[in-house]
């Protein structure tokens, strides 16, 4: 973000991010809607994601010391309260987490060099080329979905040839460098790219994310928030979450949909569905 | 495919079509594109490469059995990543993270890329030419072996590579097909031929308003966890089905059930034979059994069948009062119930719940009948090992070939099938990448990669009619001396039977051959060619067929009287181990996805652990991550402990697939490997490995060790409302917007 273009553009800048019908009149916000019910936790979205946005493998020995670098994870829980129960007879909890690509990003503001700002489709982005490490971003995102490059991993994550593997529209990071995940930016830019071409918007079920296409059990849903037709958005709509609201009234309290540390004020842009337990069982 | 006689012009045309289309999509509007400019590329690329453009074409993943569908996503000629085929009634256009991590076998750094001939203690690369000579002196035109002194042992095989090897030891007079699973499904396919006439029921999942089970983990390890999965979505739309799993050490499924009860290893049959004593109770139920056999089940009274399975006695009338009032239900039997002394027995009492429930012909049916039996995979069982083990300490095994299964690491120590390896003269092993066993062996053929290769798969569990599965090469053969198993089979039989095999040039040629004898079984009005092509570019060739019928064998019920579980002073652990949907045996540890993918239920990568639980732990004073030495009667193995409630407690469980010592740098170092202080306990009734039939002891070591694990300081949400769980008499499915079809 050039000082000429943040003078220039200061009035459009400042605005208070989201606000109702911020999108309305535009062609694209993405988002999406994991259903907790679906998921069993087995990690086809997780390798997913490695395979097309060439994540490093980073070793035990990094692993031991938290760095993986997971853009999307599967946290599994045993406990709602503070006590571990003596068996979960309820089975486990299984929670994805990734960028919850927040309308309001805790990470953006505190940038050093506006490495990580707002796009218009309203992804959280990340521009690997300004960033400097300072790891502010992670430091402040409530969720924990952001990954710092600790090591140079292109000289050793992809022995040859392992390195062919690589997907050619995702850049590999180097050291120094904080990631996550982009709502598969790369795959949503062909497709708009397609669509303008043709005339068009992007189509309902046209572009997808890595996790979401992978997932045996379709819990994840991908789409255009702004395209009220989509899925994604009558999902978002039957079950009561507005995005630019940080407390949903709800007229049907049996509608599962919820976003996670909303009271945060971040207004994610993924809804959660509640997982559902036969308690008579 | 370069080997291949088919035009690469032809072969793509066929299916680079949507790569021609993309190409005008992709250039934006330009002045070339309006033809008012004309420019002139530098390098020149190949037909039908689109540089910058991914193709994506159809084939067949080889990581398991199941037989998924897959698109391989290929740009610039190089294969990238592997998706779902939607035309796959298997896959549904899904695929898992082992699937995933098939592109890593093929453009894994430690892959065989020439064959090796061993020289004294090593092995030697050679050129084909050599080791050709070798294998074709031995197993050629001339060779004298028959019947028993060749043996072919492989894992799972279907298709026509099964068939080719069968022709092959035909050809020498034998029928020595050694099928070896580590994990062999034998008890359990025993157990069900006894009481429905069928190995593999089809599940119908999502035809069941409730899933008792007892330790089948369909979602993460069983036969097709893709279809499962798929099947799983539907039964938890509305409306919403329950599951019930019972078993000692939770698996994923476990860990997605309604309700989990942790159940004494071994004792399932008894909680089996409770719920049906008690279902009896309904007058529903109470002629559901012959007489002699509601008898039998007298004994069988909650008090008895609680103190035995350290299961809640008021917990099995109630869920005998589920059972009869969800209806259908499905009840399903799983490794870790099936894999005791009493495996069988246990099966088969869960079977009888299912015949009590009447759910045959609602929620399990036949297999259909389908035209191709003969590519339908033989199964792997302990039994064909130790058969062939005993061949091999006797002498009387001259060749042994090896493909799909790595026994030297698998096997338990008193199967000593690496040591008797020494007393087969000429062994040969057909991988894409050195393990255990093939450092073992004289001579050592580099094969294509699954994503390289040509083949045909039909998989053991078919959910509806037959699906013909087509695997076809993704991309070029990434090292020149590397060849396909089938092309390999082809040359063999070239020498054996000329006559027969003259006209194939290649596997290809072969299996299109095949394929396309096999065209009016689809009635297909298409000219050879484009059916050939249809097949190529779809990857399946299904086949609608009605479900067959399943017997209902009451007879083959026994049931004694109940018997307590085994206890031991000296070992005073039941040693449960887990199979990890990513690594199973042990044959995917070489894979960097799947060993930085943490164990979903304890978070654990790049290790072994051993599962203890906390109260367990808090007894003995054990923290997590104290170095714990785990002793069976025939080995000892040290790991780190993990304190996990998930698990019975008296019952210490560790995963399987790690420890090796000769499968690259991935695998190699990483963890310990718990097949090898499996106790020589058997199935009573198939002779099979009772492989949770183990008892430990454990000692701690005094050292401690940080875990290796993704899971922060907690594993609880204290409170902050990170996964919420509605019930399921609040949640209204049926007013939702769903993706998943009802």
């Amino acid at each position: 973000m050039s000082l000429s273009n943040l003078i220039k553009n200061w009035s459009t800048l400042r605005v208070k991010r989201p606000y109702e019908d911020q999108y309305k009149d535009k062609d694209y916000k993405w988002a999406m809607v994991i259903d907790l019910d679906a998921c069993t936790g087995c990690n086809a979205c997780t390798t997913a994601c490695y395979a097309e946005n060439n994540l490093p493998v980073v070793g035990k020995e990094a692993f031991s010391k938290g760095q993986a670098m997971h853009w999307i994870r599967i946290e599994r829980y045993w406990g709602e309260g503070d006590e571990l129960p003596k068996f979960p007879d309820r089975g486990a909890q299984f929670l994805p987490m990734l960028c919850q690509q927040c309308e309001s990003a805790p990470c953006e503001v505190v940038c050093p060099v506006g490495a990580t700002h707002h796009t218009p489709d309203g992804l959280n982005s990340q521009v690997y080329n300004r960033c400097i490490g300072s790891r502010y971003c992670s430091a402040n995102c409530p969720y924990k979905v952001r990954y710092f490059n600790w090591w140079q991993y292109p000289e050793r994550a992809w022995p040859n040839p392992l390195e062919q593997q690589l997907n050619p529209d995702v850049t590999v990071r180097s050291k120094g460098v904080m990631e996550k995940c982009t709502f598969c930016v790369q795959r949503l830019v062909e497709a708009k790219n397609r669509a303008r071409t043709e005339g068009r918007r992007v189509e309902d079920g046209e572009v997808t994310t890595a996790c979401a296409q992978a997932c045996p059990t379709s819990a994840i849903t991908f789409g255009n928030l702004a395209d009220n037709k989509s899925q994604v958005a009558k999902m978002w709509a039957r079950q009561q979450v507005d995005l630019a609201k940080d407390k949903q009234e709800k007229s049907d309290e049996n509608m599962r949909g919820y976003r996670i540390f909303e009271d945060l004020r971040t207004y994610p842009s993924i809804v959660y569905m509640e997982r559902i337990r036969d308690l008579q069982a | 495919m370069s080997s291949s006689k088919i035009d690469r012009r032809d072969f793509l045309r066929v299916l680079g079509i949507s790569g021609a289309a993309a190409t005008l999509a992709g250039c934006g509007n330009t002045s070339i594109e309006s033809g008012a400019e004309l420019v002139e590329a530098f390098v020149q690329p190949e037909d039908f490469v689109v540089p910058g453009i991914g193709v994506y074409y159809a084939s067949t993943c080889a990581q398991c059995g199941s037989g998924c569908g897959i698109m391989g996503r290929v740009r610039e000629g190089r294969v990238l990543k592997l998706e779902g085929n939607p035309k796959s009634v298997i896959s549904g256009g899904k695929i898992c993270g082992l699937g995933q991590a098939a592109v890593q076998v093929h453009y894994n750094p430690d892959r065989l890329t020439k064959p090796m001939l061993r020289e004294g203690d090593s092995l030697k690369t050679v050129s084909w030419e050599k080791a050709m000579g070798v294998l074709t002196a031995r197993l050629g035109s001339g060779s004298s072996l028959s019947g028993e002194q060749i043996a072919f042992l492989t894992g799972e095989v279907s298709g026509h590579q099964k068939v080719l090897l069968a022709n092959f030891l035909e050809s020498f007079g034998s029928t020595n097909h050694v099928v070896y699973d580590a994990l062999s499904p034998a008890v359990g396919h025993e157990a069900s031929k006894a009481v429905y006439g069928v190995e593999q029921p089809v599940l119908q999942i999502d035809k069941a308003r409730l899933i008792l089970s007892f330790g089948n983990d369909f979602l993460g390890t069983g036969p097709s966890p893709v279809h499962m999965a798929a099947q799983y979505a539907r039964f938890r739309k509305a409306p919403r089905g329950t599951l019930i799993q019972v078993e000692p050490r939770m698996t994923l499924t476990g860990a997605n059930a309604d309700r989990w009860y942790a159940i004494r290893p071994g004792t399932e049959g008894v909680l089996a034979l409770g719920i049906a004593h008690s279902l009896l109770q309904h007058p529903e139920y109470a002629h559901s059994i012959p007489q002699e056999l509601a008898a039998a089940l007298k004994p069988y009274d909650k008090e008895t069948v609680a103190e035995i399975t350290g299961i809640n006695a008021d917990a099995i009338p109630h869920i005998a009062s589920l059972l009869w009032e969800k209806s259908p239900s499905l009840v399903l039997s799983g490794p870790s119930a099936e894999g005791h002394v009493r495996g069988f027995s246990n099966a088969t009492a869960i079977h009888l719940l299912n015949l009590i429930l009447d759910n045959r012909g609602k929620t399990l049916q036949g297999q259909a009948n389908h035209p191709f039996p003969q590519l339908s995979p033989a199964f792997g069982s302990y039994a064909a090992l130790t058969r062939l083990n005993q061949a091999m300490s006797a002498g009387k095994c001259q060749a042994l070939l090896i493909a799909g299964c790595n026994p030297a690491f698998t096997a338990p120590t008193f199967v000593p099938f690496a040591s008797n390896m020494s007393k087969v003269p000429f062994k040969v092993a057909f991988t894409t990448q050195l393990d255990e066993t093939a450092r073992q062996c004289d001579l050592v053929l580099p094969l294509l990669s699954p994503l390289e290769d040509f083949g045909t798969h039909v998989a053991g569990y078919q959910p509806t009619g037959v699906e013909l599965m087509i695997q076809q090469p993704l991309m070029e053969k990434l090292y020149p001396e590397t060849k396909g198993f089938g092309d390999i089979l082809i040359d063999l039989l070239k020498q054996r039977k000329p006559d027969a095999y003259k006209a194939f040039p290649d596997y290809y040629s072969y299996i299109k051959t095949a394929v396309l004898k096999a065209k009016p079984v689809f009635k297909s009005k298409e000219s050879d060619d484009n059916f050939w092509e249809d097949a190529l570019r779809n990857g399946v060739l299904d086949l609608d067929l009605p479900a067959a019928q399943i017997d209902a064998k009451v007879s083959a019920i026994k049931v004694g009287a109940p018997q307590a579980a085994e206890t031991g002073m000296q070992y005073p652990f039941y040693f449960v181990p887990s199979v990890r949907a990513d690594l199973r045996d042990g044959r995917h540890a070489n894979l960097p996805w799947l060993q930085e993918s943490p164990d979903p239920l304890t978070s654990v990568a790049w290790d072994s652990w051993v599962e203890i639980h906390p109260t367990t732990a808090a007894q003995m004073q054990i923290r997590e991550g104290d170095v714990l030495e785990v002793q069976s009667t025939t080995g000892s193995v040290r790991a780190k402990a993990y304190l996990f409630p998930g698990i019975q407690p008296d019952t210490i469980s560790m995963p399987l697939g790690q420890g090796h010592t000769g499968y690259g740098r991935y695998a190699d170092g990483i963890g310990v490997n718990p097949f090898k202080i499996l106790d020589p306990n058997f199935d009573e009734q198939t002779g099979e490995l009772a492989m949770y039939a183990t008892r430990v002891i454990i000692k701690k070591t005094g050292e401690n060790a940080k875990m290796i694990k993704d899971e922060g300081p907690t594993t609880l949400q204290q409170g902050r409302k990170l996964v919420v769980t509605m019930a399921a008499d609040q949640a209204e499915l049926a007013k939702e917007i769903t993706r998943v079809a009802q």
